[in-house]
């Protein structure tokens, strides 16, 4: 059974149709890339798997439960995580502070039990701090810890950003644009971490991304998105020598076209 | 860690010293200004847990001070003195007789005030930025228009009068304290990390796994008890109360306290309260009228309040983290700074001083 399974799903904003009738199943381990122009709906996509839009018509479901039309933090709760394209840290706040706040969900003690510090939340407080810390180390913050997100450069902050998606223990990982802004060098770093942490936390990982080596290295399938409608889905090799996803990036030469 | 300790008993107890000097010492007014600042600290701290610490624009405070201050004085007014106040209409029973002592009335009017913002945050607190600021100053006027004609219960217009004088620097300055703690002790827990990331980002916040609803509530809940509390000390400090008092001008100071000192600072908030509150009292001469020797400038009511809104407006412009931005004072901090490694180094006549490392 697929782990994630969308069927059918449409999303209208009004008169707008972001995404039409679109099928999409992910299998548990896989890399997944969603690639597709600007505006094809792609990020449309991940605020339906996570919540923040419900779909117009169609069903997601997730571990086979139904998950269109819940809460985006029930949704986190079920084991989806997210980063966000345009880089979405609490500014303000500590690298270790942020990751903090990716364990609340499983918090059991209530906030009376904070506030007075009983056992079980020191117990709870104590086994978040040490968890955080090793996630950091895994992913080389870890000097960084007491510095504020903001202050971390553009690179770091992105890691960051995965890191503190990976801290709410999720089966499936979005990630949306992960190398965007990065340079060659930095865009391989990244494809080598994705695969690590892939391989540790047992993720099954989607991801949004306009770097073509990147997605062709690590994507095992690929499905590619153009005006809300997915034209063409199959193993890279495959998508790269087709045409209509050429087309839909490089335009139709008129010329050839006429011929 | 131990010297924070040490240095947090010495405070409390220069604090305590100091209470017990001023309780025998210094005159009335005095006593009442120190009783102020320490209920706008209240005031401020609470108001700060939901604006500074959650990034929810709530202007409902006056409001759930109305609350308080009412529930706390129909609590603790005795039976006898309340058929006097009560001639126009008759007070409803059963709070004719009922009688509480202070400290359970004042618990009892935070519980109650902390009952309505659940009641009305359920549904504001759907609300986003401006749009929560105009539904909770809303709510703080409707609560007022309902006290000014609730006249079997809280006598509408002609207020409260004969509120029995229970508070004193000791309980001021206690719950002032207490409010300190909790809401400290909260900031620094996981929820109010929660609430801290409520406030930088609200979609980010959701998608890890932040039950925003719940959170939101939480601290408006929490604000609104101690604020309840605050209005509370305040009715049996003065002695009378009526709904006037808490019109939007009762919000906008605690509102200027918060952002003076720093929205999200809660040392900030308890510095500011007490600036504000003695400068309040301190540029009264502002309101009489001045002689420069060689012109005289009539005296106007409310001129004070202009330095206020001028401090405002400066602070909003060239210096709006206010006071302590979201920073704390802390001992660490006092004792790594300039001033006191300078001292203690002088003193002990080394070059760095020791003790303000770890």
């Amino acid at each position: 059974m697929a782990l994630l399974d969308m069927s059918q799903v449409t999303m209208r904003f009004g008169g707008l149709t972001a995404v039409k009738d679109l099928n999409l199943e992910l299998n548990s381990g896989e890399i997944i890339g969603l690639i597709g122009p600007n505006g094809a709906g792609k990020t449309t996509v991940f605020n339906m798997i996570t919540g923040v839009y419900k779909p117009t018509i169609g069903t997601i479901r997730f571990n086979g439960k139904e998950i269109s039309g819940m809460r985006p933090d029930m949704i986190t709760q079920q084991g989806i995580a997210r980063t966000f394209q345009n880089i979405r840290l609490f500014k303000e706040l500590t690298v270790l502070e942020n990751v903090l706040i990716a364990n609340h969900l499983n918090i059991a003690s209530n906030f009376m039990e904070a506030i007075l510090k009983l056992p079980r939340y020191r117990r709870e407080e104590a086994a978040m701090r040490e968890k955080s810390l090793k996630l950091l180390d895994r992913v080389g913050l870890l000097e960084h810890q007491n510095d504020k997100a903001s202050s971390l450069p553009y690179g770091l902050q992105r890691r960051l950003e995965i890191a503190r998606a990976l801290a709410t223990e999720p089966k499936l990982l979005l990630l949306d644009e992960p190398a965007a802004g990065m340079n060659p060098k930095e865009a391989a770093d990244l494809t080598v971490f994705i695969k690590e942490i892939r391989e540790e936390f047992d993720l099954t990982i989607l991801l949004i991304e306009h770097h073509m080596d990147v997605v062709m290295t690590i994507c095992d399938r690929l499905y590619v998105l153009v005006y809300g409608t997915m034209i063409a889905s199959g193993e890279p090799a495959e998508i790269q020598s087709n045409q209509q996803v050429i087309e839909a990036y490089l335009g139709v030469d008129e010329d050839a076209e006429n011929q | 860690m131990r010297r924070n300790t040490i240095l947090t008993a010495i405070a409390l107890l220069l604090l305590i010293g100091f209470l017990a000097f001023a309780d025998n010492f210094f005159d009335l007014y005095l006593v009442r200004i120190l009783n102020l600042c320490a209920i706008y600290a209240i005031l401020g701290l609470s108001m700060n847990l939901i604006n500074g610490f959650t990034g929810l624009f709530s202007l409902g405070h006056a409001g759930f001070m109305a609350v308080g201050a009412y529930v706390t004085a129909l609590l603790t007014i005795p039976p006898d003195v309340k058929k006097q106040i009560f001639y126009m209409t008759p007070i409803m029973s059963p709070l004719d007789v009922m009688n509480l002592p202070f400290p359970l009335a004042l618990l009892v009017g935070g519980l109650l005030t902390a009952f309505v913002a659940y009641l009305i945050g359920a549904p504001a607190l759907k609300l986003k930025g401006d749009y929560l600021a105009i539904a909770t100053l809303g709510f703080g006027e409707i609560i007022r228009v309902i006290f000014t004609n609730t006249q079997s219960i809280t006598n509408g217009a002609l207020g409260l009068k004969g509120i029995p004088n229970t508070t004193n620097l000791w309980w001021s300055f206690g719950t002032a304290l207490f409010t300190l703690v909790v809401i400290a002790s909260l900031i620094r827990s996981s929820y109010g990390r929660a609430l801290m990331a409520i406030r930088e980002d609200e979609v980010a916040a959701e998608s890890m796994g932040i039950h925003l609803a719940k959170h939101k509530n939480l601290s408006f809940i929490i604000g609104a008890f101690f604020a309840g509390i605050g209005g509370g000390l305040l009715g049996n400090l003065l002695g009378t109360i009526d709904p006037k008092m808490f019109t939007f001008t009762l919000t906008f100071n605690i509102l200027l306290i918060i952002v003076l000192g720093g929205m999200g600072s809660l040392s900030g908030s308890v510095i500011s309260a007490f600036v504000v509150t003695i400068a309040n009292e301190w540029l009264r001469f502002l309101d009489e009228q001045i002689n420069l020797g060689f012109m005289v400038i009539q005296g106007k009511v409310g001129t004070r309040m202009v330095v206020f809104s001028v401090l405002l407006m400066v602070v909003v412009l060239f210096y709006r983290n206010g006071l302590m931005g979201n920073r704390e004072l802390t001992w660490d901090q006092l004792c790594n700074s300039k001033i006191w490694r300078g001292l203690s180094a002088r003193k002990r006549g080394t070059a760095i001083a020791e003790g303000g490392e770890k």
